[in-house]
């Protein structure tokens, strides 16, 4: 189990992932950081994550679909929605898909790094509560 | 839609009396034995008063589809503004974004330099004014979301003079320094209104908001609560402000219009309020005098349901 929470970065503008990454790593967060959904897929399946930060808007493939994909499939990880766009209709449907959290930019790097422990939190207790069960 | 009146209904008469006249006057003429002016001047009188009523109800009817046309633009207006700018605001919120980001990165450098010196506390500086500048076009932005964004209301029981009351409270206290004076008229037999409170409680400040920017110093703001009709409600607030010119009246609820300095309006207040008038099945209007001062009267309907059923 990581000490701190190990994240991967979504979005197709590389100086927002690339500028995120570094105010993470001061902050002591690991993070990763892709460009595409695609890519993100191939990154979950080779590492552990434990937050995933998701933009909406990509090519190919857009956050919320993504987003129901890596929900399917590691549901353990939790999702926090970083877009440029909010909307109502988007927010339910990110809360139905089991997103974490919705976040509209800019925000406060701050504000992320809070988000970004919270759902870790959620997700240690979560895997507890599935060990615990099990044994 | 084809009009079944001329423009100027006060024709009709001119077709319809001496055809009436004709047509009912000579039979009264000969069976009533009433002389033949005399039946004419009855027959007359009584198209007068017939079509006189039905002329006032086609005016009448008239000027509410003309009403309804001008509500439907301005709805239809405001959709795709909302529309436009929602999708304006997602292009600028992600490189404001990068932006953002990019200062919190310059600072962290700048720390971990410990840098002395002029020409890096104006640095610093520059970095304090981008962010401020960020944070005032996100602001934007994030209004113009909130502005695009469409919500059913959630009706509730919703006690309109208490609304009114707390919302002028919080106005009060900013304004009494600047020997703005709050005048209140709630009117004490005010029935519950089923409305969303949040959704009225938003337009509320926002009007309040501008006549306190309108007065100034020294001037008056007026809030009045009132039953028009059966089924509806009043809130007037009105100030004694600088007015409104004339060739203004009609593009103040039009989004990003505003006659405030930059940097002080973004110019979605009165649009957001009418635009969350018209979803809760009201009508707002204005009334307004250059440098005597505006009215801004909200009209809802007391029960939102009645008025989406009927």
């Amino acid at each position: 189990m990581s000490v701190r929470p190990k994240v991967l970065i979504v979005d197709d503008e590389e100086r927002f992932r690339t500028t995120l990454h570094k105010l993470l790593a001061i902050r002591k967060i690991d993070a990763a950081h892709v460009g595409s959904a695609k890519e993100a897929f191939s990154e979950i399946a080779n590492n552990d994550y434990d937050v995933i930060l998701l933009d909406v808007k990509m090519p190919e493939m857009d956050g919320i679909q993504a987003l129901g994909r890596i929900k399917r499939e590691n549901p353990q990880i939790e999702v926090i929605i970083l877009t440029g766009h909010a909307s109502v209709d988007a927010a339910v449907e990110i809360m139905k898909l089991g997103g974490y959290e919705y976040l509209l930019k800019p925000c406060a790097i701050d504000e992320l790094v809070g988000k970004i422990e919270s759902a870790w939190e959620r997700k240690l207790i979560r895997g507890k509560k599935t060990l615990d069960a099990n044994s | 839609m084809p009009k079944i009146l001329p423009s100027d209904p006060s024709r009709i008469y001119i077709l319809v009396v001496p055809l009436a006249i004709l047509l009912l006057a000579v039979p009264l003429w000969i069976y009533s034995g009433l002389g033949p002016a005399l039946a004419a001047l009855v027959v007359a009188a009584l198209c007068f008063f017939v079509i006189s009523s039905l002329v006032r109800k086609v005016v009448k009817a008239q000027e509410q589809e003309r009403l309804l046309d001008l509500q439907l633009i301005q709805s239809q207006k405001l959709a795709a503004i909302g529309e436009l700018s929602a999708g304006i605001a997602h292009e600028i919120n992600n490189p404001l974004a990068i932006i953002a980001q990019e200062v919190e990165w310059a600072r962290h450098q700048l720390q971990a330099e410990k840098p002395e010196g002029k020409s890096f506390a104006e640095l610093k500086d520059s970095l304090d004014e981008i962010t401020r500048q960020v944070d005032r076009c996100s602001e934007v932005t994030h209004r113009i979301l909130d502005f695009a964004r469409k919500r059913d209301p959630l009706v509730q029981s919703t006690e309109i003079n208490k609304l009114v009351e707390d919302m002028a409270k919080l106005v009060e206290k900013e304004v009494s320094h600047a020997g703005i004076c709050v005048i209140r008229q709630y009117e004490n037999d005010l029935p519950p209104a089923l409305t969303d409170p949040p959704l009225l409680r938003q337009v509320v400040l926002n009007l309040l908001n501008n006549a306190a920017d309108s007065v100034g110093q020294n001037g008056t703001i007026s809030l009045e609560t009132r039953i028009p009709d059966k089924g509806k409600i009043e809130i007037e607030i009105s100030d004694t402000g600088c007015g409104i010119p004339k060739e203004d009246l009609n593009r103040i609820f039009d989004p990003f219009f505003t006659t405030k300095p930059p940097g002080k309006g973004t110019g979605l207040g009165l649009s957001l309020c009418h635009s969350i008038i018209i979803r809760l099945g009201g009508t707002i209007t204005v009334q307004s005098e250059q440098g005597k001062g505006s009215a801004f009267t909200v009209r809802l309907p007391l029960d939102y349901n009645s008025h989406k059923s009927g």
